[in-house]
């Protein structure tokens, strides 16, 4: 039986935004059931390494490889490009993202929101979506929502929707980018909730989050981020426990 | 409808201007307009979504020309437009000897074209304002989901920009139904120029333009009705919960 590709893999991803250089050689593996954790401070570029992935921001070096099918990519005049978009677009569908601030299709109910891309993208039988988006519904407890439009929903509802709306996919590796830190206190522990559920059933998830406690409760491995440079990594009860640079230090000790 | 006819001429028995006669030309009139108004709509309607994407698009080459167009189109009046259309064909060489003069030698044809290209400038301009407005989150959404440019544009993008632009657009139906009364000038008997054959006739300026202003009226209210229910429908996405 053939060894089942790594889900994603990620190597010496660079990116400058003029003349920043952003991201400065970074690499990641993700296999079946790993929970990463992107941790650091604001402008780390982990928000920006985690938007290459799925190639919302265009890495200018580096290799993505999906599910064992490495990206190709070509040199333009204004920078490297996918050579194949449709490439991309079949790469996006294995990837579902979340986002910080949710981004769900304001002029769709939420039923609509969760069946859109499996339906559209995928091309699964609408009946069929629906039933699936009616268990998927239940399961972020928000059976009753069903039928009603984002700007209606509070912002844990929201993210607990598109959740719901990036289960639908059945992704390969779910993509989360800071969901609770648009949130108010008091929602942020639904959306954790969920979140905690689908590490524990094994899920693939790549997140980027300032919850650290939660980090270190279900991550498998923590990446800790400085000026676009992995500054250190391992599991999380050596990166939390036990931190060597003095950065992550700094970066770990609780602010007053 | 014998005993109908009969009343009404009893109705009119007592006055001098609004015969049978008379009604009927404004009735011919109503006909004429809410035609001209409404093909001008639709065609304006249809050539606009294409334009207004391409107005936005990247290649200058493709929004360079769309943008003079609109640009030449609201910055001249339409009156202008609908001379230069209605007279100017004649000069056209050899015109008259093709398929086309048997359209344009009526004028409803020329109005026609003029209102279409004015409506679908303003149009444009109404839709590029509402896809540009699209929030910047629900698209990136769209391309993490693995949508092509295509399927966004079709299932995203225009479907929020229809429903932020509907307003604007509904304005722009109003704005298009008073504009025609300038049809009439160049000899097409729509509401104001059946109204202007009363007032000739008669010279009863006030019966005559303020019968026509009341069905004006009549049409408007039907437009903002027709707008309000839409806009009931297709923004209910926008009303906070519980409204």
């Amino acid at each position: 039986m053939a060894e089942t590709p790594i889900p994603l893999e990620v190597r010496n991803i660079t990116k400058r935004f003029g003349d920043t250089d952003v991201l400065k050689g970074l690499s990641l593996e993700a296999r079946k059931g790993d929970v990463i954790t992107l941790i650091g401070a604001s402008g780390s570029g982990k928000s920006t390494f985690l938007r290459c992935m799925n190639l919302l921001e265009q890495p200018d070096e580096g290799e993505l490889i999906v599910h064992g099918e490495a990206i190709r990519f070509k040199e333009t005049k204004h920078g490297r490009e996918p050579a194949d978009w449709q490439q991309v677009v079949n790469m996006r569908a294995k990837l579902s993202m979340v986002f910080q601030n949710f981004n769900l299709w304001a002029h769709m109910t939420l039923l609509e929101n969760i069946i859109e891309a499996p339906v559209h993208v995928l091309g699964k039988p609408r009946k069929e979506a629906i039933e699936q988006a009616h268990v998927l519904l239940e399961r972020v407890g928000l059976t009753e929502r069903a039928n009603a439009y984002p700007a209606q929903m509070s912002g844990g509802q929201q993210q607990r929707g598109a959740i719901a709306r990036a289960l639908a996919m059945d992704p390969e590796v779910m993509l989360f980018d800071e969901p609770t830190s648009a949130l108010d206190p008091e929602l942020v522990g639904d959306v954790l909730k969920v979140m905690r559920g689908l590490a524990d059933e094994g899920r693939t998830m790549i997140l980027v989050t300032h919850e650290m406690a939660f980090a270190r409760d279900v991550s498998t491995e923590v990446i800790y981020l400085h000026q676009g440079v992995i500054e250190e990594s391992g599991p999380p009860e050596a990166v939390f426990g036990n931190p060597r640079s003095e950065r992550l230090k700094q970066f770990l000790a609780p602010k007053h | 409808m014998d005993t109908l006819m009969s009343r009404l001429e009893a109705l009119l028995a007592d006055n001098s201007i609004f015969t049978l006669q008379t009604l009927g030309y404004y009735g011919e009139g109503l006909v004429t307009t809410v035609q001209l108004v409404f093909l001008s709509l639709v065609i304006g309607l249809v050539l606009a979504i294409p334009l207004a994407i391409g107005r936005g698009s990247r290649h200058r080459w493709i929004s360079l020309p769309i943008f003079l167009y609109c640009y030449v189109f609201r910055g001249t009046p339409l009156l202008v437009q609908l001379y230069l259309i209605y007279y100017g064909v004649v000069f056209v060489e050899g015109i008259q000897d093709t398929w086309l003069w048997v359209l344009l030698e009526k004028p409803f044809v020329p109005a026609l074209v003029a209102f279409t290209l004015n409506t679908a400038a303003y149009t444009t301009e109404i839709f590029r304002g509402a896809i540009k407005a699209t929030p910047r989150g629900e698209i990136e959404a769209a391309r993490a989901y693995g949508m092509t440019q295509r399927l966004m544009l079709r299932r995203i993008v225009l479907p929020s920009a229809f429903r932020r632009a509907l307003p604007a657009y509904g304005n722009e139906v109003i704005f298009m139904l008073h504009a025609s009364a300038i049809a009439s000038v160049v000899t097409i008997m729509d509401l104001t120029g059946a109204a202007r054959f009363v007032y000739a006739r008669f010279y009863a300026p006030f019966d005559a333009f303020l019968f026509v202003a009341a069905i004006y009226l009549c049409l408007t209210f039907a437009i903002l009705y027709l707008f309000r229910y839409l806009e009931k429908r297709l923004l209910a996405h926008l009303k906070p919960a519980g409204g």
